[in-house]
């Protein structure tokens, strides 16, 4: 009788836990295939008028923005998008001339005077450029900008304001007017030198929006007066910038651009494979060469100012002791010595290294001045000038100075009256771990010294602990790279002697200790002549002296690259022509954000780009959901049951 | 009494080991090599001494050590985090703020998912030793916990958001939503799983192989003990034996790594972030280790050290209860 009372009870409750689990089944099934039509209206419903007709471009890369505020970036990659949205004073053009189309796009002055002296620059700027808030443009903007970035220590504008005398003043709407300390052709027009992006003052000077510091503002969103602004920035993800409603230049043809970061360059790669993006930037040879033999997808190399060094410790622990500068260090006393420097660079082969490290991308070496800076600004040796890869002549020239091997171990010593005879030339190498090139490059470049008697021990430090070595001098040789300016003013100035590491903790550009007299003086007279064809000259002989004291073994100008879709934009504008950066990323603004256009948009076929989600359809998420839920509820009933059967058993 | 005093003196110990954290991590960063107003120049034309002594002054590393040391105590306990060294503009905050998300979303559910199902697949194979599923998932769990989750992940990659052979290039490359297509409510929400299936398979993966292995290990040592035997002895049902006498005590060991790896959720998933572009706490590590951003390592790792401690209470509390041996120690 018990038993069957609790066979009984048992089966009672089995049919009713069946019909909870059925009941709780059949409603999770309305509630999804209820979502389930409602996702699908959605996928499948005509889009709200105009919401899904914005013309989107998308590009990215592996480049991670930093800042949004030009008074403290500096990397590459946030230009792209001051390009979109500012105005300089004075634009490059695509050869990195001075633009002097005039168009909505040029620098902002339309009339530079230059007193008789050469010492007071008169600019007159346009008058129909107006904020991204409607306000106008005038020339009390650019002189609040300019005295802006000089006071407040703002990294790369202020480079270029540094022989400015006092303060730059706005005399009326139009006109800005600036004293220089000394005669200099820089801010006469003939050059794009003053790299200084103009800023709205009724932003900037309000402390309610930029703080106390406006170098710390993030300037998202930003009021800008070129096509786009600035309205979103997620750091490590992306940057969307989208229409400056008050701009009066030609009209994009699109209506939002997105710059999307990528931590991995097999996955950007793919997205451009995939359409997910409409251009990548692309930095290794390998993923540049797959990208070239899609279908559908067009690639360009090209070179950009950039290049890569061996730079050598031309003597900060033997150098004299001055106001500025104490020797401090240990670096190789033989590398004083030109002789030993040139040697060295004529036994690298940059070619080779161009070849082998940079898969043939690239330009081999020589300046510190890259083939694609300014107009005339380059030197190039030639003839008997060029110290060229010659191993037998790189022997001759450290025996002739007296460099022998006199112990027979292959490595040749110092000759007597030297700093130190006797002493061998076994020099410490140092290259990056976080960048692969150099530790490659110092697998061909090590046996080569070694073929002329130098035995490099190459150690491999972070970027930063490299920084500490040159600073505090304990180092003989570095692998390490440079992005001047277009402008050859930068690169020359980091070796004059004031900018050597000047005790051991401080810091310095001029990391290779290089200190000539004759260099400095020729800096200054670069700066301050007035004949931008004398300018040139002298800016050669620079590079000529540099290059022959071989403080710096120049190995290669890398490569660009670019790769982006040929079925969705045309219009890209390559800067500097012929093979450069098809974002035309020097200046602003950059013509190319009105000039893309999507495919078919030209030939009438009304052509757009608008952005496609990937993966699986709503429905089917929801009915995966559904499917978990159900599953779980159902275990979890199953299993209650069986321990409750468990327990009365 | 006995239990009240045992859980004082966990939760002071988990206080003044955070106090400690706390100290240790200001030395820390500091020690490092390099310095982060040179490294944030370098290689620039805004590198020049002028520019790198500003920055000293706005980073707040001009003053000496021990003032920089009370200015940070101060800041940190009113839980003021200052502005990101490296992210100029943005409060460090902000910065981490935006990947707290994303992290717990991706970390959070691969962690739940692996335990769940390493587990399972620990006891079957302990309960089952020496069959077939037991070889083979012995072999499966040590293949996938050997295994690179960089060189899964790329495979993954390359496989379901590139399409290689069979498999369909279905899923996004990456990120952690569409860029561009201002998606909102649950249309958002799917976006957000679509970018989150690879991630999530590939950590899952990665990391069930620990538990399922622990678990089997665990599972085969009680299962050898006298009371397992003697529940035998008395008729009780295998599954029962498995499920109310053997698993629980088996549990114990697992326990306390389980509760270590929710404390490790917020440390993010490096190399997983890196290869699916995912914005996570782990990648921002790496990044501000590289670019020595104090403000943003200092938070970074009190947070780390914060779910650890936390999560180490917490095994140490509930472990009392699971475990009654622990409350009469």
């Amino acid at each position: 009788m018990r038993m069957a009372t609790s066979a009984l009870l048992k089966e009672g409750a089995m049919r009713s836990t069946w019909r909870t689990i059925l009941a709780f089944a059949i409603g999770v099934m309305l509630v999804t295939a209820g979502l389930m039509q409602a996702a699908l209206a959605q996928e499948e419903s005509p889009t709200p008028s105009g919401a899904d007709e914005r013309v989107t471009f998308t590009f990215g890369g592996t480049g991670v923005p930093l800042t949004m505020n030009p008074m403290s970036g500096y990397l590459a990659i946030e230009f792209y998008f001051w390009t979109a949205t500012y105005h300089l004073l004075v634009d490059w053009d695509l050869n990195l001339g001075v633009d002097q189309e005039g168009g909505p796009g040029s620098g902002l002055a339309t009339d530079i005077q230059v007193s008789d002296d050469a010492m007071t620059y008169t600019y007159t700027i346009r008058d129909d450029v107006v904020w991204s808030d409607g306000e106008p443009l005038t020339a009390e903007d650019v002189a609040f900008t300019l005295n802006l970035y000089k006071g407040n220590h703002a990294y790369l504008p202020q480079n270029y304001l540094t022989l400015i005398d006092g303060e730059v003043r706005a005399l009326d709407e139009t006109t800005i007017q600036f004293d220089t300390k000394t005669p200099t052709s820089l801010y006469s027009g003939e050059v794009a030198y003053m790299y200084d992006y103009i800023l709205p003052e009724h932003i900037w000077s309000d402390p309610s929006i930029v703080g106390e510091r406006p170098k710390q503002y993030s300037n998202v969103p930003n009021v800008g007066s070129g096509p786009f602004i600035i309205e979103e920035f997620e750091t490590d993800q992306y940057i969307k910038m989208v229409r400056n409603p008050y701009w009066t230049g030609p009209e994009p043809a699109i209506d939002e651009i997105y710059y999307r970061i990528f931590k991995n360059e097999d996955a950007l790669a793919e997205a451009l494979k995939q359409g997910e993006i409409d251009f990548a930037y692309p930095s290794t040879p390998t993923i540049y060469d797959d990208l070239s033999t899609q279908p559908n997808i067009e690639t360009m190399n090209g070179t950009i100012p950039t290049f890569d060094e061996i730079g050598m410790n031309t003597g900060s622990a033997y150098q004299e002791q001055d106001d500025y500068f104490t020797p401090h260090g240990d670096g190789h006393p033989a590398l004083t010595d030109p002789t030993v420097r040139r040697a060295i660079r004529m036994a690298i082969d940059s070619q080779t290294l161009v070849d082998r490290v940079l898969q043939g991308y690239g330009l081999p070496g020589d300046t510190i001045v890259p083939p694609v800076s300014v107009e005339g600004a380059k030197w190039t040796p030639e003839g008997d000038e060029v110290l060229a890869f010659d191993i037998e002549g790189a022997k001759q020239l450290l025996e002739e100075a007296g460099y022998t091997d006199t112990d027979g171990d292959g490595v040749r010593e110092m000759p007597p009256g030297s700093l130190e005879p006797g002493r061998p030339l076994e020099f410490r190498y140092y290259v990056q771990s976080n960048d692969q090139n150099t530790v490659n490059a110092s697998q061909f470049i090590q046996p080569w010294l070694e073929e002329i008697g130098i035995q490099a021990n190459v150690e491999v430090v972070t970027s930063g602990r490299l920084g500490d070595i040159i600073n505090e001098g304990t180092y003989d040789l570095f692998h390490w790279g440079w992005i001047p300016d277009p402008d050859p003013d930068s690169a020359l100035s980091w070796f004059t002697c004031d900018s050597r590491p000047p005790d051991g903790k401080s810091y310095g550009n001029n990391d290779a200790y290089y200190c000539n007299p004759e260099y400095d003086r020729m800096y200054e007279e670069q700066r301050t002549t007035t004949d931008p064809d004398e300018r040139w000259e002298i800016v050669h002989e620079m590079q000529r002296v540099f290059y022959n004291d071989a403080a710096y073994a120049v190995l290669w100008y890398g490569p660009t690259f670019a790769a982006w879709r040929t079925d969705r934009f045309t219009g890209y504008r390559v800067q500097p022509q012929p093979n450069g950066d098809p974002l035309e990323s020097w200046g602003g603004p950059s013509a190319v954000w009105w000039t893309l256009e999507p495919v078919g948009a030209a030939g009438g076929g009304g052509g757009t780009s608008s952005v496609e989600t990937r993966g699986i359809p709503a429905g089917i998420w929801i009915a995966i959901i559904a499917g978990v839920v159900i599953l779980a509820a159902v275990v979890i009933v199953l299993s209650r049951r069986r321990r409750a059967r468990e327990d009365e058993a | 009494m006995g239990t009240r005093t045992y859980l004082l003196g966990k939760i002071l110990q988990a206080f003044l080991t955070l106090l400690f954290v706390l100290a240790f991590n200001f030395f820390l960063f500091r020690v490092m090599p390099g310095d982060p107003a040179s490294l944030l120049l370098r290689g620039t034309s805004a590198y020049n001494p002028e520019n790198v002594e500003a920055e000293k002054e706005r980073l707040g590393l001009d003053k000496p050590l021990p003032q920089q040391f009370v200015t940070y105590m101060g800041n940190t306990l009113r839980l003021e985090f200052g502005e990101s060294f490296v992210y100029q503009g943005q409060s460090v905050s902000e910065v981490i703020g935006d990947k707290v998300w994303p992290t717990v979303l991706l970390v959070g559910t691969s962690t739940i998912a692996s335990i769940v199902i390493g587990l399972l697949i620990g006891i079957w194979s302990g309960w089952r030793r020496g069959s077939m599923f037991d070889y083979g998932s012995l072999g499966f769990t040590l293949f996938v916990y050997a295994m690179p989750e960089f060189w899964f992940g790329m495979l993954v990659l390359m496989a379901f958001a590139g399409g290689v052979g069979p498999f369909p290039a279905i899923f996004p490359t990456g990120g952690y939503e569409t860029v561009g297509a201002d998606l909102t409510g649950m249309a958002h929400v799917f976006d957000v799983l679509n970018h989150m299936v690879l991630p999530f398979f590939v950590l899952t993966v990665a990391y069930l192989g620990e538990y399922a292995l622990i678990m089997r290990n665990s599972l085969l040592d009680v299962m050898a003990d006298d009371y397992v035997q003697t529940a035998r002895a008395k008729g009780v049902r295998e599954q029962q034996v498995l499920w109310r006498h053997v698993v629980p005590n088996a549990l114990l060991p697992t326990w306390t790594l389980t509760m270590l790896s929710l404390g490790f959720i917020f440390g993010g998933a490096i190399t997983i972030e890196y290869v699916f572009s995912w914005p996570g706490l782990g990648y921002l590590t790496v990044q501000s280790i590289e670019a020595k951003d104090y403000a943003v390592l200092q938070a970074l790792f009190l947070i780390f050290s914060a779910a650890v401690i936390f999560a180490n209470l917490i095994a140490d509390i509930t472990y009392m209860y699971l475990d009654p041996r622990v409350r009469a120690a």
